[in-house]
């Protein structure tokens, strides 16, 4: 079979995938102030949002979206990761994103199938 | 490195090798609302509490409204008062001539995994590792960043141990100090849900809390 693509694209791209993943967070909970009775939908909503933007990319990935919404409390949290996979087809990206009220912080796994 | 010296069954090991993401450390400046002081490595004590029944809240009182535009935080502009940061993957070791080649695989013709991911097994796994590390600590800056990274890799090597063939596994973990505040943590994956699964187990001591979770995608 000839390939057609470039060889970027058959990795995962993280610069595609963090743009994603900023979007879906901005729009989920942009200007918000940490709010307990809110959070559950918060990062339902993110994940969701993340998820189906990476499934439009329409590549074979199966992905695995990770989200933590804490509140600033002056709390320490360390957040670490280890992977057993194929590096030339497999990725991850992790983006944080705070406001003055809260943190969150996205991971994205893409596994190629 | 190699993916390690396990037998193989049948050949789809050996090209995998190991990642060890950078850990992040969320920083967080004195009480208030200043993010001024926000950096990379350091991070103030407050309490954390995760627990998944119950949340304790704490009432930070109503922050003003986030919709205040153009405010300068830590001199990285941004319209919303907000800031983003992306990591990237800090790769264990080398990049080898396949690094932007994937690897083809002949067709093994196999419709399903022949051994299937042991759930329970594995929540054992991070059961013990996570109260076997973590029992008597304290929650420290340092400390806590080696420990998370190590706490992954012990775990990652058990996993493996089990030897199920053909799956790729993901090992995240998160320690964080307890200081009576509110946090969620959610996850959601795209996959072959009749073949891909996860295991988690959460942990905490007096000081600090340790959640850990295992995901295992199937290599079709």
């Amino acid at each position: 079979m000839d390939e057609f693509h470039t060889e970027d694209e058959t990795g995962f791209v993280v610069e595609e995938v963090s743009k994603i993943i900023k979007e879906s967070v901005e729009a989920a909970i942009g200007g918000n102030a940490y709010q307990h009775s809110r959070v559950n939908q918060w990062t339902a909503s993110v994940v969701e949002q993340c998820l189906s933007q990476l499934s439009k990319l329409g590549k074979s990935f199966k992905y695995i979206v990770t989200c933590i919404i804490m509140q600033k409390n002056g709390a320490g949290l360390q957040t670490a990761s280890a992977c057993f996979w194929e590096n030339s087809t497999d990725g991850s990206c992790a983006v944080r994103w705070e406001n003055k009220s809260m943190y969150c912080i996205v991971n994205v796994f893409g596994l190629g199938i | 490195m190699p993916a390690g010296n396990l037998p193989l069954t049948d050949g789809l090991w050996s090209p995998w090798q190991h990642q060890v993401l950078r850990g992040h450390s969320l920083l967080l400046g004195p009480r208030g609302p200043e993010i001024d002081k926000l950096k990379e490595g350091e991070a103030v004590m407050s309490d954390l509490l995760k627990d998944k029944t119950q949340r304790r809240e704490k009432r930070t009182g109503k922050a003003p409204s986030e919709g205040v535009r153009g405010k300068e935080t830590t001199g990285r502009t941004n319209v919303k008062d907000s800031i983003s940061t992306v990591s990237c993957v800090d790769e264990l070791g080398h990049h080898d001539d396949n690094a932007r080649m994937p690897v083809t695989m002949e067709n093994t013709y196999q419709m399903g995994p022949y051994k299937r991911f042991p759930v329970p097994a594995v929540t054992d796994i991070l059961k013990d590792v996570l109260t076997s590390y973590l029992q008597e600590e304290k929650y420290e800056v340092e400390w806590s960043q080696k420990m998370t990274k190590t706490i992954c890799e012990v775990i990652r090597a058990r996993v493996k141990d089990l030897m199920i063939p053909r799956y790729k596994i993901v090992v995240l973990v998160h320690i964080g100090q307890l200081t009576g505040q509110s946090m969620q943590i959610s996850s959601r994956c795209l996959w072959d849900a009749s073949n891909d699964t996860f295991a988690s187990y959460s942990f905490k001591n007096s000081s600090l809390f340790g959640v850990a979770t295992v995901y295992a995608v199937y290599f079709e």
